[in-house]
């Protein structure tokens, strides 16, 4: 006993206080440095030997998806949004396969962002993000756009993504959280939207029963500096809930997996509990599986610790958002940094037991677009491909280093995962403050329809400032992996 | 013992178990994928692979620093890192034996050990 207690004060000693340790992520590097501007060169990637990386396009602005025509067409998003409001016209591309310019610009429109991209018969799909609340949007040949679904609850801080067509011919797509934990708070003003919809939160797929949580904050919408506000979950900011509050499940909902007929049609719920179901993709086998943005350290729920996930998604389940992470109970220590100060539930009765998740993405690293590969030429046959964004430190927590910056290999019958494209060298972080040319902010993989290659794209520089990130237009950048032979 | 003889000791131990842990904090191994991947060899390091992904790749990804710090690069001995899961330090939470047994430890443990000897990590 003597002997553990000493080991202890001895490792204590040596780890330091990680309270009082400064982030050090991709994000607090880029706020301190200033260069404008990209350079990009293929050789700064790491990839494993056999592979190559090319660049396919520069100079784009805040690229979402990426996605092939039947002959080999190359088809690209620009989001035409940033974090931080910064909004510029979305518009669907078709890149010039020799030069990497834009060959035309196939549709636009009013209000971004266009996240992700898939087609499917002849058409393309996009998630589409406004004023009015977010939409499935299906664009023609000729530019011509019809509304699937609309008036999804995307205006707090996560948008609708991903859409993918399934065998079924149904749209498939994810809805974001309003809030990082079900509680909308300051957080939410910083994030740009409290102050323009204030009766926003977050709207069950089904019924839920409350605890009666409630969680004091400032309260920012008043010129009183010393003004408060009491918000329970599922709330707007300042509405208080009771013990035993049952809230009706409605559909379309947050946090969840979604489904439309490509014709268009009445909404279909697939799964929920999830927290920002950004991307997702079919599998070879036909299973579907969605990556899921973990919890962050901010707002009046704060959550330490949580990681991305990989959900294999089963019809009807529920997977934890906003009581669980990762499977387990947000009761644990490992959700406190202070241990000792657990979170307490929000539901009085949880809807399921999650399952845990196919695989766990570093914390803070924001696993996004991903896609399996089909190709024993390419190799790696149905393990996933994913994009890491990179930490937004210290907007959603602090870090000891810079997390993600990269694409991932992931075997999700074992959770296994390995690093498939990353920045070469000592230095983390995206290669604008490591002063080289390689990977910033990857969002989006996709491969083309030989599988033959991997189309990776990056969504370019983006800072975090004091008042939220800043991004940069006409630094995103479209590259290609292919193999150059042997053997993985 | 005789006390001055015991008090020699327990320097000793100590400088023993914070030199390395200083060491390790300014000389992580950083995984390039060019590199081969880490390869698990055995049945328990195979384990110990799939319970490090499920426990400690999200704060120690590839065992290098992200939330927490890199653990690829600590030459300490194994009853040190057994004590700092089973107790926590810091930030680090406590995984008890509900959530792991002796055995998962083990198999952790061998997979470390395998890292830090990685192609992949040097």
């Amino acid at each position: 006993m003597l002997r553990t207690r000493w080991l202890v004060a001895v490792l204590l000693v040596g780890s330091g206080c990680y309270g009082m340790m400064d982030s050090e992520g991709g994000g607090d590097i880029s706020k301190k440095t200033a260069r404008k501007g990209r350079r990009v060169d293929p050789t700064d990637v790491s990839v494993p030997k056999g592979y190559r990386v090319e660049v396919v396009a520069t100079g784009l602005t805040f690229p979402t998806g990426v996605a092939f025509g039947e002959r080999g067409e190359i088809y690209l998003v620009e989001s035409g949004y940033s974090e931080g409001e910064r909004a510029m016209r979305p518009r669907l591309v078709e890149i010039d396969r020799k030069s990497g310019g834009v060959l035309r610009t196939i549709a636009s429109g009013e209000k971004g962002p266009w996240n992700g991209l898939t087609v499917s018969g002849g058409s393309f799909f996009v998630a589409e993000n406004g004023a009015d609340g977010g939409r499935i949007v299906r664009i023609e040949r000729d530019g011509s756009q019809k509304v699937l679904v609309d008036k999804l609850p995307s205006n707090g801080d996560h948008h609708t993504d991903g859409p993918v067509v399934g065998a079924d011919g149904w749209v498939y797509f994810g809805q974001g959280t309003a809030t990082n934990s079900g509680v909308v708070g300051e957080d939410s003003l910083l994030l740009g939207w409290l102050d323009k919809h204030p009766d926003t939160h977050d709207i069950p797929c089904k019924d839920i029963v409350l605890r009666g949580s409630n969680f004091k904050s400032k309260n920012p919408l008043t010129p009183d500096p010393d003004d408060e506000a009491v918000t329970g979950a599922y709330s707007s900011f300042g509405v208080a809930t009771n013990p035993g509050q049952v809230l009706k499940g409605q559909l379309p909902c947050s946090g969840a997996v979604m489904r439309v007929p490509a014709a268009g049609g009445a909404v279909e719920l697939v799964a929920w509990g999830f927290r920002n179901p950004f991307g997702l993709a079919f599998a070879p086998d036909g299973q579907l599986y969605v990556t899921d943005n973990g919890y962050d350290m901010r707002g009046s729920r704060p959550v330490f610790g949580s990681a991305d996930w990989l959900w294999r998604v089963e019809r009807g389940r529920w997977y934890g958002w906003p009581d669980f992470a990762e499977g387990r109970p947000l009761t644990m220590d490992f959700y406190s940094e202070s241990r000792g100060d657990p979170k307490g539930f929000v539901l009085a009765k949880h809807p399921d037991t999650p399952p845990p998740p196919a695989a766990l993405f570093p914390v803070h690293s924001s696993a996004d677009g991903f896609d399996f590969s089909r190709s024993r030429r390419f190799g790696y046959v149905g393990h996933a491909f994913v994009a890491l964004f990179g930490d937004m430190t210290p907007n959603t927590g602090k870090v000891e280093a810079p997390v993600g910056f990269m694409v991932q290999r992931v075997d999700p019958k074992t959770g296994v995962i390995e690093d498939f494209a990353r920045n070469r060298g000592d230095e983390k972080g995206p290669a604008s403050d490591r002063g080289d040319g390689g990977l910033e902010r990857p969002v989006a993989v996709r491969f083309d329809p030989s599988g033959d290659a991997l189309y990776v794209v990056d969504f370019g520089v983006m800072r975090m400032t004091s008042k939220g990130p800043d991004s940069q237009p006409e630094t995103g950048v479209l590259w290609r992996i292919v193999r150059n032979g042997g053997r993985p | 013992m005789s006390r001055p003889l015991s008090v020699i000791v327990w320097v000793l131990g100590a400088l023993a178990l914070i030199v390395p842990l200083f060491y390790g904090c300014g000389a992580e191994r950083r995984g390039q994928p060019e590199a081969p991947a880490i390869t698990a060899d055995n049945p328990k390091e195979v384990k110990g692979q799939r319970l490090f992904h499920r426990w400690c790749y999200q704060c120690h990804p590839g065992g290098e620093a992200g939330l927490g710090p890199a653990i690829n690069n600590r030459p300490l001995p194994h009853i040190a890192i057994r004590t700092q899961i089973r107790k926590g330090v810091g930030a680090m939470p406590a995984f008890g034996e509900d959530l792991l047994s002796d055995a998962d430890v083990s198999a952790i443990l061998a997979y470390l050990d395998e890292m830090k000897h990685s192609p992949a990590r040097k």
